[in-house]
């Protein structure tokens, strides 16, 4: 959505630039064309040439010069000499129209010098003791006949024409607005349209305006989208369904096996070897049914199904309480816990899924008790770091090879498993974990343990 | 342990298929349970809570003619016993639910007969422990309802947090509860930074039940874990 004022101001600033570079070039070129076209002098030039050119006989008659009269003739030029004393034409071109009269009062004569006789534009020359007036053919010259302005006009003209300059940016600047406005409103929801898109989220568009055809187009990509979003997830939830159905349905016949076969371990009328074989029974059934729980919450977890409700927890009462449960539950006292969280750290805030967190680390101390069968001690840590929590379940059992331990940090959570599906006997136990703690934006680390067997590490970002 | 008294509670087991009916009563059965009564639908089972009285009933979820939850609310409305649930639905909202209705606990199948007695025996303990008000442990004997100790024939009064740190522990008699359920049990939810002084509610305790408190036999402690409470007198 930042892209959309980025645009305004581009454009804005496009259409200023331009509206300052249009005056400027109209300045220029009223100036070079008004310096070209200054207002022309030559006919008032001729008239004085003709003043100059005018000679008094002796008996008082004015002669033109011979090669000023041809001048004048090859123009078409009339001319004549009004005295000043009489306003009588004294003296006169051959060519003389006959409308022009030949007497004059002092109004025609003011009336001459701005204007016209009879459609002739007319220029005078001051002689001694007349006034030369020559007369030039009609549409040959534009006389501006009321040359005067208001004195306040010429004063003020570079503010007059400062503001006009800016009424008119102005003008053309709302014009321009109003006239993109309406672009820029399709606009908008197109952009806000494909934001959407890029996020997933179903997009549905207005199909009118300028821009029309694009908005149906990316309502028609987003109602793809959204339809094989659909099928994905009604394909998911098929089979996140299937396996709770399935493991539902193990439920009820697997607790009539753990059911007798626990009753079974426990008869005392049974030989000793009847009843370690009934103990077989109900371990495997415990797996089982550590089975069916993993596999219905790992199928949950990798297709979004599972809600995760972040608390604010203590992580080391969550832990405890899992460490208290194993031990509670394991009376041969086959698999000791040694609880090695210094005594002085007794809080640690993540925020977390109790659950979820529990089963993380009780499926750690599962697998510590899975792989070491003739039994083995378990070390269970939590350290704080300053900024996480750090959960440690080691074991100075069977423990990993470098290259096993290699391969469970490298593979990735999610339930891919096309190579040799014998890796999967070992249980989902690990997959949860690490699904368990990527959704909670932590880690999980495989190693060595310092006790000589396998040891994992969970680290929880601390609040 | 002298619980036998609860042994002789009345049960009444609903659930759809007999195989598991037959089972779970050969367990209770073989654990000292005497008075079983089993429905296999929500019409026999509200029948028999008129005629047989139940003390406390283990309830399915999935039944043929109605589900659990809603028996549940019927059951309750005739008696005030508990109610625990027994059922292969797993799912976190099928708990939450059920516990949410005020189910005294829920059961997940499978479980290992020992689990199930287990259970069932603290939910007892719990419900019906003033039929039985002194506990007996190896060096004294503590009356919950009077909030005292018997120790050589002296009675010795509990403050409120001793009496409440003590019941947690003798509902969990024999397994070890954690610092965090102790803080919990009398410092309310969320009780952070209450470790010294429950250390100190112990010590006040084990004066109280132990002939030798520096050498505690009834009021154990889990190094860094909790504590357990060993009950029954020699």
């Amino acid at each position: 959505m930042k892209s959309v004022p980025k645009l305004i101001r581009r454009f804005v600033g496009i259409l200023l630039l331009s509206s300052i570079l249009l005056v400027i070039l109209n300045i220029a070129l009223l100036v070079i064309f008004t310096m070209k076209q200054l207002p022309n002098a030559q006919p008032w030039q001729t008239a004085e040439e003709v003043v100059n050119a005018l000679h008094q006989t002796a008996d008082g008659n004015y002669v033109l010069t011979d090669e000023m009269a041809l001048e004048l003739n090859e123009a078409d030029v009339w001319g004549i000499f009004i005295d000043n004393d009489t306003k009588q034409v004294v003296w006169k071109t051959d060519n003389l129209p006959d409308t022009v009269p030949t007497t004059y009062t002092l109004s025609d004569i003011a009336s001459l010098t701005r204007g016209y006789i009879s459609d002739y534009p007319t220029f005078t020359g001051e002689a001694e003791n007349g006034l030369v007036v020559l007369g030039y053919p009609p549409k040959s010259f534009w006389k501006h006949m009321w040359s005067s302005w208001d004195y306040q006009l010429i004063a003020n003209l570079p503010k007059t024409v400062l503001t006009a300059m800016i009424i008119n940016v102005t003008v053309i600047f709302l014009i321009y607005v109003i006239a993109n406005t309406k672009l820029l409103k399709s606009v908008k929801p197109i952009t806000k349209g494909i934001q959407d898109l890029s996020i997933g989220e179903p997009v549905q568009i207005k199909e009118s305006g300028l821009l029309s055809e694009i908005s149906a187009n990316i309502n028609r990509t987003s109602d793809i989208l959204q339809s094989q979003k659909y099928q994905l997830r009604k394909k998911e939830t098929a089979r996140a369904n299937w396996i709770a159905g399935v493991s539902h349905d193990i439920r009820t016949p697997l607790s009539m096996v753990m059911g007798y076969a626990g009753q079974l371990k426990d008869d005392t009328l049974l030989s000793e070897e009847e009843r370690q074989k009934a103990a077989v029974i109900v371990k495997q059934s415990e797996r089982m049914r550590n089975l069916i729980n993993d596999l219905n919450l790992a199928s949950k977890l990798e297709y979004d199904m599972q809600p995760i409700n972040l608390e604010k927890q203590n992580l080391i009462a969550i832990v405890r309480q899992v460490v208290v449960d194993f031990i509670n539950m394991d009376i041969e006292d086959k698999y000791p816990i040694e609880w090695e969280t210094d005594e002085t750290l007794t809080v640690c805030h993540v925020n977390a899924d109790k659950d979820l967190i529990k089963r993380a680390v009780s499926n750690l101390l599962q697998n510590c008790i899975n792989y070491n069968e003739q039994g083995c001690k378990i070390y269970v840590c939590v350290t704080a770091t300053g900024e996480n929590c750090i959960i440690t379940v080691s074991d100075d059992g069977v423990g990993a090879t470098d290259e096993q331990i290699e391969k469970l940090n490298s593979t990735p959570h999610y339930m891919v498993c096309d190579e040799n599906t014998t890796e999967q006997r070992h249980g989902l136990g690990l997959l949860i974990v690490k699904q368990i703690l990527s959704s909670h934006g932590g880690d999980t680390i495989v190693e060595h343990s310092i006790y000589g067997g396998f040891a994992v590490k969970l680290t929880l970002p601390m609040i | 342990m002298d619980f036998q008294y609860l042994k002789n509670k009345r049960l009444l087991l609903v659930d759809d298929e007999q195989e598991l009916l037959d089972m779970v009563v050969s367990i209770l059965k073989e654990d000292g349970f005497n008075q079983i009564a089993t429905a296999k639908t929500e019409k026999e089972a509200l029948t028999l809570a008129d005629n047989f009285q139940p003390e406390l009933a283990i309830l399915d979820v999935m039944l043929p003619d109605g589900n659990g939850f809603s028996l549940m609310e019927q059951l309750k409305e005739k008696g005030e016993y508990p109610i625990l649930f027994l059922t292969a639905r797993g799912e976190d909202e099928d708990k939450f639910k059920g516990f949410g209705l005020g189910a005294d606990d829920y059961i997940v199948k499978p479980f290992l007969p020992k689990e199930l007695i287990f259970r069932i025996m603290a939910i007892l303990r719990r419900s019906y422990k003033g039929e039985n008000p002194l506990v007996k442990l190896q060096n004294s004997e503590i009356d919950f309802d009077r909030a005292e100790v018997i120790k050589n024939g002296e009675h010795i009064a509990l403050t409120a947090k001793e009496h409440d740190i003590l019941a947690v522990l003798y509902r969990n008699a024999g397994r070890i509860v954690t610092i965090d359920a102790l803080c919990e049990a009398a410092w309310g939810e969320n009780p952070f930074g209450y470790e010294n002084s429950l250390m100190a509610h112990i010590r006040r305790i084990r004066e109280k039940i132990e002939l030798n408190p520096s050498h505690p036999v009834s009021l154990i402690t889990v190094k860094g874990l909790g504590y357990k409470l060993i009950a029954g007198g020699n």
